[in-house]
């Protein structure tokens, strides 16, 4: 490769030619700096406060520095209720994304339920956690269901949409060799697809039950259950040492799930 | 094809050539235990799923109103200021992610760098990680309402800062595995030309690594629009706050209006920014591609 270049007679040709300006390059930068500017004045950016007013938080910020440990302990019905939302709405959420994902991608189902599945996935996932939340609270009421409920809807869309991309990048040689000896579209994708998407998929179900494990402070802010509820009868009690030993111990067991998650992950894959 | 060659002829040699049948109990015990968890989770959970079976009727109805306010005339009097209401707050959220993209981007690009081992020592690698770890671990909602919140107070800008500083974590970790993704030879090559460490990182390591670390920047932007919908909740700006509010009236039209309006928003700049992604990353190498060519 090299050997024929470097023996080419004409030595200018040798040198690459002079990059272009890069005129596209500086036009995304000025839109870039553009919204920057307008979004700055947009939500009236500014550190000041970090300078002028960094003690008016210093009460609140004390009261953190006091963690009450024993009501941490206090809750923990709360905490196992926590564990027992994700647990059930990383299970069915994962299991129907598995399906799911199958009638999403082009190896497994025809192009145009695969097209419009992606584009109903998309539309699914754009909507916060919040927001389903909200909407499960007002069908199903305050509590645990409504939390499951919620998780579910929010972690149905990231588990379908990330499984269905490793479906579509499913090696084609056993697909092919499935179809070769007549099977169906469900023999082909449990004997040829399943086998090759599966260490994906349980990884992105860890990933999933992670998610919902972060999620559950969110949803359990607007009264789905979980130790999200506890977080918001605090904060309206201006309780901050409770919050903030719930909070170091949330910090904890999420930061411990990412390291089992990640070796469990290192392991499948 | 090889390896039919290289097979032995006599049938009997074949038959102990196949390969072994892989041990299960690995995957029946994980399943099991899997099962066991579920099982119990479901049984203990203090969930009232009676009320399960009236949840689509429910549902049903909410899904109409919400679909009638949609449907009702945009330009009509009060509809028309429930829209640009909705979408005023859209757009304080998308001005709260970006704010908060690029805050995130510039604390965590030189700890990205901390964090590759191609590039640091190893104990600083080690504690930078961690730290990263730490930062990963923490809410941006707890960071509202512990620390933005109060030096900030109420609004917009509290929502940005919380979730700059929430995207340090990831930021950091994947701007690292890109830096330590590099080719070593333009480093090795630079360095060759007696270039002090800086030189050698603007030159041999940042455009190497700069559009895989910018293509993270705009898919942080994405989840933080999503992120930033939560601190609504807790008086920190952005779309929540009025979501919030709306279900705490139960006024079903304007839930509706301003779903859709997430919805919209959200699809539209997905689009925009996968689109921008995907032409940092593929433009680099199509460039590469030319310039090969130019040379051949």
């Amino acid at each position: 490769m090299t050997a024929t270049t470097s023996a080419a007679p004409a030595r200018g040709r040798a040198m690459p030619p002079k990059p272009r300006r890069p005129w596209g390059l500086y036009a995304g930068l000025f839109v870039c700096a553009v919204i920057t500017v307008w979004a700055a004045i947009g939500i009236d950016f500014t550190l000041g406060p970090l300078f002028s007013d960094l003690t008016r938080g210093q009460e609140v910020v004390a009261e953190f520095f006091r963690p009450d440990w024993e009501f941490a302990w206090r809750v923990r019905e709360q905490w196992i209720e926590t564990l027992q939302l994700a647990v059930v709405a990383s299970f069915l959420g994962c299991l129907l994304a598995l399906v799911l994902a199958h009638m999403a991608s082009d190896v497994t189902a025809p192009p145009w339920m695969a097209r419009t599945l992606k584009a109903l996935l998309a539309v699914e996932r754009s909507l916060p956690d919040v927001a389903w939340a909200l909407l499960a609270v007002a069908v199903v009421g305050n509590g645990a269901l409504a939390g499951i409920l919620a998780l579910f809807a929010f972690n149905v869309g990231v588990a379908a949409k990330l499984t269905a991309e490793s479906v579509d990048a499913v090696d084609r040689g056993p697909v092919e060799a499935a179809t070769a000896v007549g099977a169906g579209a469900l023999q082909r994708a449990v004997a040829a697809v399943l086998p090759q998407v599966m260490p994906n998929f349980l990884s992105y179900s860890f990933y999933v039950f992670e998610l919902n494990i972060r999620a559950s402070l969110v949803i359990g802010l607007v009264g789905a259950g979980g130790i999200g509820q506890v977080i918001k009868t605090e904060l309206s009690r201006f309780q901050y040492s409770h919050i903030s030993a719930i909070v170091a111990v949330f910090i904890v067991v999420v930061f411990v799930l990412d390291q089992v998650s990640a070796w469990l992950r290192r392991r499948l894959i | 094809m090889s390896t039919v060659e290289t097979r032995p002829t006599a049938s009997g040699a074949a038959r102990a050539d196949r390969p072994k049948r892989p041990n299960p109990w690995k995957q029946v015990t994980g399943s099991l235990v899997t099962a066991v968890i579920v099982v119990l989770c479901v049984v203990t959970v203090d969930a009232q799923w009676s009320r399960l079976s009236e949840a689509p009727g429910i549902l049903g109805d909410y899904l109409r109103l919400m679909t009638r306010g949609v449907l009702q005339n945009p330009m009509a009097d009060p509809n028309s200021e429930y829209w640009t209401k909705a979408f005023e707050y859209m757009v304080e959220s998308l001005q709260m992610a970006w704010i908060g993209t690029l805050v995130g981007a510039a604390l965590s690009f030189p700890m990205a760098f901390l964090a590759a081992r191609n590039i640091s020592p190893r104990p600083v690698v080690f504690v930078t990680r961690q730290i990263l770890n730490v930062i990963r671990a923490i809410p941006e909602l707890i960071l509202a309402i512990a620390i933005m919140l109060p030096i900030f107070g109420l609004g917009p800008l509290a929502g940005a800062l919380a979730l700059g500083v929430g995207s340090v974590g990831t930021l950091g970790k994947l701007g690292s595995e890109a830096i330590e993704a590099v080719d070593p030879r333009p480093i090795e090559a630079v360095s060759a030309t007696g270039a002090r460490p800086l030189h050698v990182l603007a030159w041999g390591v940042l455009p190497q690594a700069l559009p895989e670390i910018v293509a993270l920047w705009l898919y942080r932007f994405e989840i933080n629009i999503r992120a930033g919908a939560i601190l609504g909740a807790v008086g920190a700006g952005g779309i929540g706050s009025i979501l919030t509010q709306l279900f705490a009236a139960r006024l079903w039209d304007r839930i509706g209006i301003t779903l859709f309006i997430i919805i919209a928003v959200t699809v539209l700049v997905d689009q925009i920014s996968a689109w921008v992604r995907h032409r940092i990353i593929a433009g680099g190498g199509k460039d590469l591609a030319a310039e090969a060519e130019a040379l051949s």
